[in-house]
């Protein structure tokens, strides 16, 4: 009886303690948001699986605890940003929150668009949320913090590399393994050089003629800027070209003036890139992003560099992939001597791309915008976000038991990211980034076409960038 | 006099609003346009460059390739527009034609579909790879129709874009101007002999010049500033093969944020426009002004 007394009473107890910590966790966002009831923000992001999650379970999970209603629009790219920037400029205060992707971040804070999240928040403790800490963040977050105060001006919400995919049913085939050794007298297996990637997607192409396969994805549309980010974000650094090939100091472009944009290995790198061309499907002159994912997804391309963002339901989610258990994840093909070179330091291999949710100053619902940017930057909120849009913040993600499990599914995309992230870079910091890639992204799509050969593309590409440089009072 | 205050009092609503949407902004562009100004230089402000900017476009290849491509697609659409809405007003106008309300209809939808749907609508159709169009076309005529790489395919999908969409308007402009016609003319005209050619180019046409005129503007200033469709379906390109003006005009004052250069353009673009209106003005009516 004794004992049964001091059990119920410890369960009791613990019951009490169980359920006040409960209550006080839940009542932490509904006395915060007390002052903010019934206010509306509204948000803008690129119409990702990410940026849908947002829209569909953690706004409204939002709206439930603290009685603010969010109003999310996922939109195309372009759109996202024409209506984010044109808000921001004329302070119109449409949108509380917008999508900061990495490479626009800095023309963000050069034109002092954000709100200082760290500073807010100290200015304005009964909002600042005890779950939101900034250091739980991977380094992704230090994108979004501001150079001179080290504050974050934006909460990181999607983050992924691009990735080499490959078809591993494909190059797991024993017949196919064997024909290919028999054309090529090589191996088949993942490229690691882009020699290796061109032999493969001739191979395919030639043996997926009659099966609707080709040999690899391109993301060559011949009039966005998806080409202009493909080749200088994913192809001309495994070249050894970086940040465009400008140079960060003095702002050149040409290699005579010591830039590196029409060197000869940007142009090495232009023609291989074109030249896939002619083992991709026929939609690649119109791919972005999305449509390589798309091509990918139905089986139409044996390998291919594809935006991570869309890896987890290209080898997960049978209702819109074709390939699911199919698909295998490697670090992109380099030119020789290029992993050396990176692992000292002196450059990267691809694009570490994502981007971060940020505050507006002509937004009108600042503190409630606040809350739920801390609100969708809690560590609890991580893993289920992960699995839809196979996006990974913060380092705790990683080691979920649910994580685990997926990147198994994915054939190690996550472990790939944790280990070799750091070999992947976001954009070069250029408050110019929109201005330049106007001027050069319509010789690349003339390369594309074949409307002019790619060295002379890249030779008009450098001038044309060095003059706008020029003119926007960068270089003297 | 009363009666002219009145009329004034009820044209003052919209004075009113034309001078706010209309003539405050188009001061506003030509001051911005005498300035180099982009938000993201080193200097964001605005800074004095006189007749710079248009100077700079005179020399401008891109700028003027842009717009004679689209003086070029201007005058394609509107002709065959012409041609195109005036058969099929005589047609849906002929008695005989069996379900001719129906016809009327259907014909008709496409105006009321929104240009960015349009557009859309279009992309699924050509898109390579995925689309209907350059799937039958190679399955039955062997042809590779590529509008991403083709820059003829896109132009030319470009123009049979625009005139399914706007050709029914035309259609219906004309079947308006066809049955106010009174009929004496007509029958004097085969009384005294004439066939059916000279019936319309003497009669018809002389008669349909009010209703020609106004259809012709309204599709000319349409076809110049054409950018929501061809955005859709095809962003400018492949390359530049679709850049039309307003496209180019868009590009340089938003993603660039050339916001100086982009006034210029735009203004020099409404020069040519009103230029080119009033040429045509002069070539239908014969009169250099004072349209009545």
């Amino acid at each position: 009886m004794n004992s049964f007394v001091k059990a119920a009473g410890v369960g009791f107890i613990s019951l009490g303690i169980w359920s006040s910590t409960a209550l006080a966790q839940d009542s932490w966002w509904k006395t915060a948001a007390q002052p903010y009831q019934g206010a509306t923000i509204r948000g803008i992001s690129e119409s990702t699986p990410a940026s849908k999650y947002v829209e569909q379970v953690l706004g409204p999970k939002f709206t439930e605890e603290t009685g603010i209603k969010v109003e999310f629009e996922a939109t195309s790219w372009d759109q996202m940003y024409d209506k984010a920037i044109k808000d921001m400029e004329a302070n119109t205060g449409i949108y509380d929150f917008v999508y900061i992707e990495q490479d626009i971040v800095y023309t963000y804070l050069a034109r002092n668009f954000l709100v200082d999240i760290t500073k807010s928040l100290a200015d304005n403790a009964k909002i600042a949320s005890p779950d939101f800490k900034p250091e739980n963040f991977t380094t992704f977050v230090n994108y979004f913090k501001d150079p001179k105060s080290g504050n974050v001006m934006g909460v990181p919400m999607e983050a992924f590399i691009k990735p080499y995919l490959y078809r591993k049913d494909l190059f797991d085939d024993p017949a196919i393994q064997k024909a290919y050794k028999d054309a090529t007298g090589a191996d088949l297996k993942p490229a690691t050089t882009h020699d290796e990637y061109t032999q493969i997607a001739k191979f395919f192409t030639e043996y997926g003629a009659d099966k609707e396969l080709w040999g690899t994805t391109v993301q060559a549309s011949s009039s966005h800027p998806a080409a202009f980010y493909e080749f200088f974000e994913s192809v001309a650094p495994t070249f050894g070209v970086y940040n465009w090939g400008i140079d960060g100091t003095t702002f050149a472009a040409t290699e005579a003036n010591g830039g590196q944009m029409n060197s000869a290995a940007a142009k090495k790198a232009l023609n291989y890139w074109v030249g896939l061309l002619k083992y991709a499907p026929p939609e690649s002159t119109s791919s972005t992003w999305d449509e390589v994912a798309g091509t990918f997804s139905a089986g139409r391309a044996a390998q291919g560099l594809v935006y991570g963002e869309n890896a987890a339901w290209i080898a997960t989610d049978e209702s819109k992939s074709t390939v699911v258990g199919k698909v295998g994840v490697a670090l992109p093909p380099v030119e020789a001597g290029v992993m050396e070179a990176v692992a000292s330091g002196k450059g990267y291999i691809g694009y570490y791309d994502g981007g971060a949710f940020g505050i507006p100053h002509s937004s009108k619902n600042k503190d409630a915008s606040l809350l739920f940017l801390q609100y969708i930057g809690q560590a609890s909120v991580q893993t289920d976000w992960a699995l839809a849009g196979s996006r990974i913040v913060m380092n705790s993600t990683y080691d979920d038991p649910k994580i685990v499990d997926q990147d198994k599914k994915m054939n190690g995309y996550y472990t790939l990211m944790r280990d070799d992230g750091k070999l992947f870079a976001g954009a070069p910091p250029f408050p110019f980034h929109s201005q330049v890639l106007q001027v050069v992204a319509p010789f690349i799509y003339k390369a594309i076409v074949g409307e002019i050969q790619p060295d002379d593309a890249l030779d008009q590409a450098a001038t044309a960038a060095e003059a706008e440089l020029v003119k926007l009072g960068y270089r003297k | 006099m009363r009666q002219s205050n009145i009329g004034w009092l009820f044209l003052t609503p919209a004075t009113l609003i034309l001078f706010v949407v209309g003539f405050i902004p188009f001061i506003y562009i030509l001051y911005v346009g005498f300035f180099d100004w982009n938000t993201n230089a080193v200097d964001p402000t605005l800074r004095w460059a006189g007749l710079q900017n248009y100077r700079n476009l005179v020399f401008d290849t891109t700028f003027l390739n842009s717009l004679a491509r689209t003086l070029v697609f201007a005058f394609f659409v509107v002709v065959s527009e012409l041609l195109l809405g005036y058969v099929l007003a005589r047609a849906l106008m002929a008695d005989r034609l069996w379900g001719r309300q129906f016809f009327r209809t259907i014909h008709t939808l496409p105006i009321v579909v929104a240009p960015i749907a349009v557009g859309a609508t279009w992309r699924l159709l050509c898109v390579p790879g995925f689309g209907i169009v350059p799937y039958y076309l190679k399955l039955w005529f062997g042809i590779d129709y590529n509008i991403s790489t083709n820059a003829y395919h896109a132009f030319g999908t470009a123009i049979i874009m625009d005139l399914w969409h706007w050709t029914p308007f035309v259609t219906l402009s004309l079947m308006a101007g066809l049955t106010a016609l009174p009929k004496e003319p007509l029958e004097q005209a085969q009384i005294d002999g004439g066939n059916k050619l000279q019936i319309f180019w003497y009669v018809i046409v002389p008669m349909l010049k009010p209703v020609l005129l106004t259809t012709v503007f309204i599709r000319l200033m349409d076809a110049l500033r054409s950018v929501d469709e061809i955005w859709m379906l095809t962003k400018g390109g492949p390359a530049e093969a679709t850049r039309f003006i307003g496209l180019h005009i868009w590009i340089n004052v938003f993603p660039k944020t050339d916001y100086g250069y982009g006034a210029a353009m735009s203004l020099l673009t409404l020069y040519v426009t009103i230029v080119l209106s009033w040429l045509l003005f002069v070539a239908m009516t014969g009169r250099k002004g004072g349209a009545q």
